[in-house]
């Protein structure tokens, strides 16, 4: 269990994953050269390299890179602040609690596709549009979580909290929530990706800048190696976004993955 | 008992009642028909509840239809690589991968080969199915019980009836995991997916409502899909609990003991 064990299970891991981009790539070359797609439809490496290559030089794909990652980011921080704060609340207010469940329940399963027009009436184009939708959707994982870790606190804990005579806030503060930091971080990382999709969902339906958008107009304009290009950097901002999260979770909560995490 | 109970439910009426509150009081000062407040929703609701419901018919179907072929493909599929070790760790990256590939972001690529019809749709439906299907099946599957298999080999089981009678059973609470999650998705991925192909159902109702500045429609049609989603999210917990009782049981059992 020792952190050389560790390394070298993310290391195989890595390879793993190498090969298995490796082939991929050389299913996909093998297709396309075959000439069992049309060719027009299912562009080879080269073709899709090079679109990449056009779009990162031409400065327009880093543009919306930029943009699509700074609102999936914002937006998600915000929204992981704010759902931890509705856990809290709601664990220190039963009366919230009651109240809050019905609204997430019926809030919840809205998609945010079908926000997107009348919150483009109701806020406009700017960043309070993106902010509020990513919010919307991707607040719930984290309070979800939250709600149930914060009531999941081992009765031990508290107690040994009450034997040292803790207050309400320092009980909250020392106990409850590293307790249940783990848990609401399982929660962070599900609303990472669910909130890179809704930013791709709003910029592809407000027509107006990122990545979404991007893609949008690109396959209307039938630029194939383009469109695949542009997909392969929506899958690689999920990476990004996972490993970014898996860093700052290695950061909080570095204790209770050395204690639990079995490598090999 | 039943005082408490009526007392419990009026103090869980304050949150709700003050957000409605908070949304009329807002929509008043901004005055617009372009800002609606939840009496004006109320009275769209009202008007337009048919087409609502017609509408949001042809999304359910797609969604549905979708969502059966995401869950007969990759359930086996799941279970299979489960079994497959070397296969499997092949493939785990390129789920992983595809896992953050945003269903929405697949819709042009569908669009070249499926044109915009109700096949199209249901393609794009049943890929945002799959992945947390074929995850949830695979990390289940491949995280099987030694002593589950040295049971299989003893009752002299063929590979086939392993994964029948063996597999699938001790994965099905992951797999109702995935199931869970995989229906969300669909219903989410059905409505943006008629937004970006335009044909009918309740994606393109509430697009029309926009185009003729209703906003009040369009969000008494928002309404109706989270009231759905919310019916459709209790109906699979409870078939859920039904099923899955002994998985319950012991767990609970757990906790207690």
């Amino acid at each position: 269990m020792s952190a050389a064990s560790l390394t070298s299970f993310g290391a195989l891991h890595r390879l793993n994953a190498i090969v298995s981009f490796l082939l991929i790539a050389a299913a996909w070359q093998l297709v396309a050269v075959s000439g069992a797609v049309p060719a027009k439809y299912f562009p080879d490496i080269p073709a899709i390299a090079s679109a990449f290559w056009s779009m990162l030089t031409s400065g327009e794909l880093p543009g919306a890179e930029l943009r699509t990652l700074t609102r999936a980011l914002t937006g998600l921080a915000g929204a992981s602040i704010l759902g931890v704060g509705l856990a809290v609340l709601s664990d220190l207010s039963p009366v919230f609690r009651r109240g809050f469940a019905p609204v997430a329940a019926l809030i919840q399963p809205i998609p945010p596709a079908a926000l997107v027009p009348m919150a483009v009436f109701m806020l406009g184009l700017g960043p309070s549009l993106y902010a509020f939708i990513i919010i919307l959707v991707t607040v719930w994982p984290p309070y979800f979580n939250g709600v149930a870790a914060l009531a999941g606190v081992l009765g031990e804990q508290i107690r040994s909290g009450q034997m040292m005579a803790l207050g309400r806030w320092q009980m909250l503060w020392q106990i409850k929530l590293p307790a249940a930091l783990p848990e609401i971080f399982a929660g962070i990382r599900y609303a990472s990706t669910i909130s890179l999709i809704a930013v791709v969902v709003a910029e592809m339906l407000a027509g107006h800048d990122g990545l979404g958008f991007l893609l949008i107009r690109k396959a209307f304009a039938i630029r194939i190696p383009e469109v695949y290009a542009l997909m392969f950097v929506c899958a690689l901002n999920g990476i990004l976004m996972t490993a970014l999260i898996g860093l700052l979770r290695w950061q909080l909560t570095g204790w209770h993955m050395r204690m639990t995490e079995q490598p090999a | 008992m039943k005082a408490g109970l009526g007392k419990g439910a009026a103090s869980g009426l304050i949150v709700p009642v003050a957000i409605l509150l908070a949304w009329q009081a807002l929509a008043w000062r901004a005055g617009t028909p372009l800002f609606p407040g939840p009496w004006q929703v109320a009275l769209s609701i009202w008007k337009l509840w048919p087409v609502i419901v017609g509408q949001i018919g042809y999304t359910l179907m797609r969604a549905f239809a979708g969502f059966v072929v995401a869950a007969v493909l990759m359930i086996p599929l799941g279970i299979l690589l489960g079994r497959l070790k070397t296969v499997g760790r092949l493939v785990e990256p390129m789920m992983d991968m595809l896992a953050t590939l945003p269903p929405p972001a697949v819709v042009p690529i569908v669009m070249l080969f499926a044109g915009t019809g109700d096949i199209a749709k249901i393609v794009i439906i049943a890929y945002a199915a799959a992945v947390p299907l074929i995850m949830n099946t695979y990390e289940a599957s491949k995280g099987l019980h030694v002593m589950a298999n040295q049971v299989a080999r003893s009752l002299r089981l063929t590979r086939l009836e392993t994964m029948l009678h063996i597999d699938l059973p001790a994965s099905l609470p992951m797999i109702a995991t995935g199931l869970r999650l995989a229906i969300a998705s669909a219903l989410l991925v059905s409505v943006t997916s008629e937004m970006l192909l335009a044909t009918n159902g309740i994606g393109v109702f509430i697009q029309r409502q926009q185009e003729n500045f209703q906003i009040a429609g369009g969000l008494a049609a928002i309404a109706f899909i989270s009231v759905i989603g919310l019916i459709i999210n209790n109906l699979v917990f409870q078939l859920e609990k039904r099923w899955l009782f002994w998985h319950y049981r012991s767990s609970e059992s757990h906790s207690d003991g």
